[in-house]
């Protein structure tokens, strides 16, 4: 081998070394768990796939499965849409932008459990602000139990979550957006073309890898919610908002490690093949070199 | 230099052993969790044992949340870590725990210090502490379901005692919520732990028992039986038929939420723990001197019944200071604390003889009222899967109180999930 090679090895070393312990190690880990019977009140036995068989039958597991993809489709799309509406807005030159960027901003600063808290009391059936509205400006006569459906407590989940993290995905495009050359811009205005036609032919191509970029983060973290429904919903009305990692983790608190790791690889499997298919349609890779 | 060195080594060599040796006769931990009132009264109680024996003791502080707590615990133990040595568990985790085990028997140190299981509530220690004749936790703190009611306004509307079957609680609650109701549009007649987690299974059970039924039978999960429809489709009433508990039973309902609506005025009857007690007749509670409590009401011809709740005491299996451990849980379990947890905390003693004490009963007369309700306590299943028993059961049971299902079809699918929950559990070889 050359010596720059080995070289090359060498600097990479610590990087690969990190990524190994610190992701490749729990990832393998959690698979080969995931094949065992490992519950901390019976003997640990190698069951091969019976795990996932027992998931396969499990009805509350694909509850789970069916409403944390309904969750992500529809928060996500939410997120990105408001999200470039924002960061459009916000890219003008207009008076007070600085403030209006800031102010933006700041429900991502606020931590998922506390956010979720405040959203908690909102919708409280008897002191929420919003039941407060709701009877105040004579919607309805008597005040409505948000959380207590499951249609309701999915809107409130997702309404929470848009809250939250519409202000991520807005700096990730104000980003792509401030990186759009003006000139282009202004040369496709003298072609004569529409503000609508301008978006979608010129702005929306050049920030498409940032856009990737949120999406995928967006999706990875919406499949893995937790906090959000562990505080406002804790999973009901009648597991109705039961997320998958939700689910797992009520088997780990109960010491069936096994179960709950056959659960969390298929949250994994789920963040990766949704990755895989944003980054193949995205064209991320071309997009970026 | 080089000397200077070598005097440095040596010092070092010598600092290194001598934590070294420190640490063969290293502290014990005695993880407690609880409100932050709680846990600093305890640090103090453990602080002055620790002072007045010479064990080396430290308190770790755990979060107030319950599954966080045992989320902790269960991580160190099934890594079968030395800390912490002593813990408090919730009733429902000793099941796991033993079956696990994780869980030091007392027996022998019980026989050492020639002590008997005697002055705790029997049937307590005989329902969750037990296990093939061997003890393996006691009771710090009991706590049962209780009836709390509004001795001004069952007065106010001619109603002499408080009902002692659910039928008669309707009537009361109907009645006086119709009236109230002109003047506070948000006074509810019966408020309860209805919302989707670990209470939902306390209220269950204690309306299933009280009609003759309840989770188990002969040892076997036993949920599709006609008592316990009838008492289910009961539950269901409450909040749709006879609307006299609020819609939000079923989501927001869990001990506070049910504590704070009771204590703001807006409620007639109140399920809840005896801890809502010294909170209702604290000085700044609108409802203080006005509150009675008794058992909860039955259905006609059967028995009340109230869900054994309460924090029990255990040591690790892996502790390696055993003796200390036990002497810390003895300290815990002696008259002596238990009077102190009672009488600075609340926290209703493990022991019967407590109850008894002339000045217990005359600062906290209520707990003579308690003890009767803790002999009839019943207790949920003691299995070492109980958490996917009692989640199904959730499940199942709210998603009948917000009337998405009939309380027979809910049962009777609930009974075919547990069995499959049951069979994934079954010991193989």
């Amino acid at each position: 081998m050359r010596r720059e090679t080995i070289q090359a090895y060498l600097f990479n070393a610590p990087l690969i070394a990190f990524a190994g312990v610190l992701i490749l190690v729990p990832v393998v880990g959690t698979l080969v768990t995931s094949l065992q019977r490992d519950i901390t009140f019976a003997a640990n036995k190698f069951i091969w796939f019976d795990n996932y068989v027992r998931l396969v039958s499990d009805p509350h597991f694909w509850q789970s499965v069916w409403f944390t993809l309904l969750f992500v489709a529809v928060s996500v799309t939410l997120e990105i849409v408001l999200g470039m509406v924002f960061a459009l807005v916000l890219n003008e030159t207009l008076p007070g932008r600085g403030l209006l960027r800031v102010a933006v901003l700041i429900p991502w600063a606020i931590p998922i459990a506390v956010s979720a808290r405040v959203w908690e009391l909102i919708y409280n059936y008897n002191f929420g602000v919003l039941n407060y509205l709701f009877t105040g400006l004579g919607f309805s006569g008597s005040p409505v139990n948000w959380l207590g459906s499951s249609a309701g407590a999915f809107t409130a989940i997702v309404i929470a979550d848009v809250w939250k993290t519409t202000p991520f995905v807005t700096i990730i495009l104000l980003a792509g957006l401030s990186a759009v050359p003006e000139d282009v811009q202004k040369q496709a205005m003298v072609d004569g073309t529409s503000a609508f036609q301008r978006f979608f032919r010129v702005t929306l191509p050049l920030v498409k890898p940032v856009l990737v970029v949120a999406l995928l983060f967006r999706t990875i973290d919406a499949i893995r919610i937790f906090d959000l429904v562990y505080v406002l919903t804790g999973g009901g009305p009648g597991g109705a908002t039961t997320s998958l990692s939700l689910y797992a983790y009520r088997f780990y608190l109960s010491g069936d490690f096994g179960y709950g790791s056959a659960v969390s690889v298929v949250v994994f499997l789920l963040a990766f093949v949704l990755a895989l298919i944003y980054v193949r349609v995205g064209r991320f890779t071309e997009a970026v070199t | 230099m080089v000397k200077q060195l070598g005097n440095l080594l040596v010092a070092i060599i010598v600092a290194v052993t001598l934590i070294g040796c420190g640490k063969g006769k290293r502290e014990l931990t005695f993880w407690v969790g609880g409100a932050p009132d709680e846990v600093d009264y305890l640090e103090s109680l453990i602080n002055h044992f620790s002072d007045s024996t010479g064990i080396k003791i430290r308190v770790v502080r755990q979060p107030t949340d319950s599954d966080q707590r045992r989320q902790e615990l269960v991580i160190s133990l099934q890594a079968k870590q030395p800390d912490p040595d002593v813990f408090l568990m919730d009733v429902i985790w000793i099941g796991q725990f033993q079956a696990s085990g994780w869980l030091e028997p007392f027996d022998t140190y019980l026989a050492k210090d020639s002590m008997t299981t005697e002055p705790f509530f029997q049937r307590v220690v005989d329902l969750v502490d037990v296990y093939d004749d061997s003890v393996y936790a006691l009771p710090v703190y009991v706590d049962g379901g209780l009836l709390y009611y509004r001795t001004d306004l069952l007065n106010k509307y001619g109603f002499a005692t408080p009902p002692k079957t659910w039928g008669k609680l309707v009537d009361y609650a109907e009645k006086v919520q119709k009236a109230e109701r002109q003047n506070d549009p948000e006074f509810d007649g019966f408020v309860w732990e209805g919302a989707q987690y670990e209470g939902l299974v306390c209220t269950f059970l204690e309306f299933t028992a009280s009609n003759g039924g309840g989770i188990e039978e002969n040892g076997l999960i036993a949920l599709d039986r006609p008592q316990n429809i009838e008492a289910l489709r009961f539950m269901q009433d409450l909040i749709h038929r006879y609307k006299v508990s609020p819609p939000n039973t079923y989501t927001e309902m869990k001990e506070e939420e049910v504590r704070r609506t009771f204590q703001r005025g807006d409620a007639l009857f109140e399920r809840n723990w005896p801890y809502a007690w010294k909170l209702h007749e604290a000085d700044d509670s609108p409802v203080k001197g006005e509150v009675g409590i008794s058992a909860l009401p039955h259905f006609e011809n059967h028995e009340s019944a109230s869900t054994l709740g309460g924090w029990h005491i255990g040591m690790s299996k892996y502790s390696d200071v055993k003796n200390e451990a036990w002497q810390v849980i003895r300290y815990m379990l002696s008259y002596g604390t238990q009077k102190k947890l009672v009488l600075n905390l609340g926290w209703n003693p493990g022991r019967r003889d407590l109850y008894d004490d002339p000045e217990v009963l005359k600062q906290l007369p209520h707990l003579a009222k308690l003890r009767d309700v803790f002999l009839h306590a019943v207790a949920r299943p003691n299995l070492p899967y109980y958490t996917q028993v009692s989640a199904v059961i959730q499940r199942y049971v709210n998603n009948c109180l917000a009337a998405k299902i009939d309380p027979a079809d809910a049962l009777r699918q609930a009974q075919k999930e547990i069995d499959r929950v049951t069979a994934d559990y079954q010991p193989q070889e």
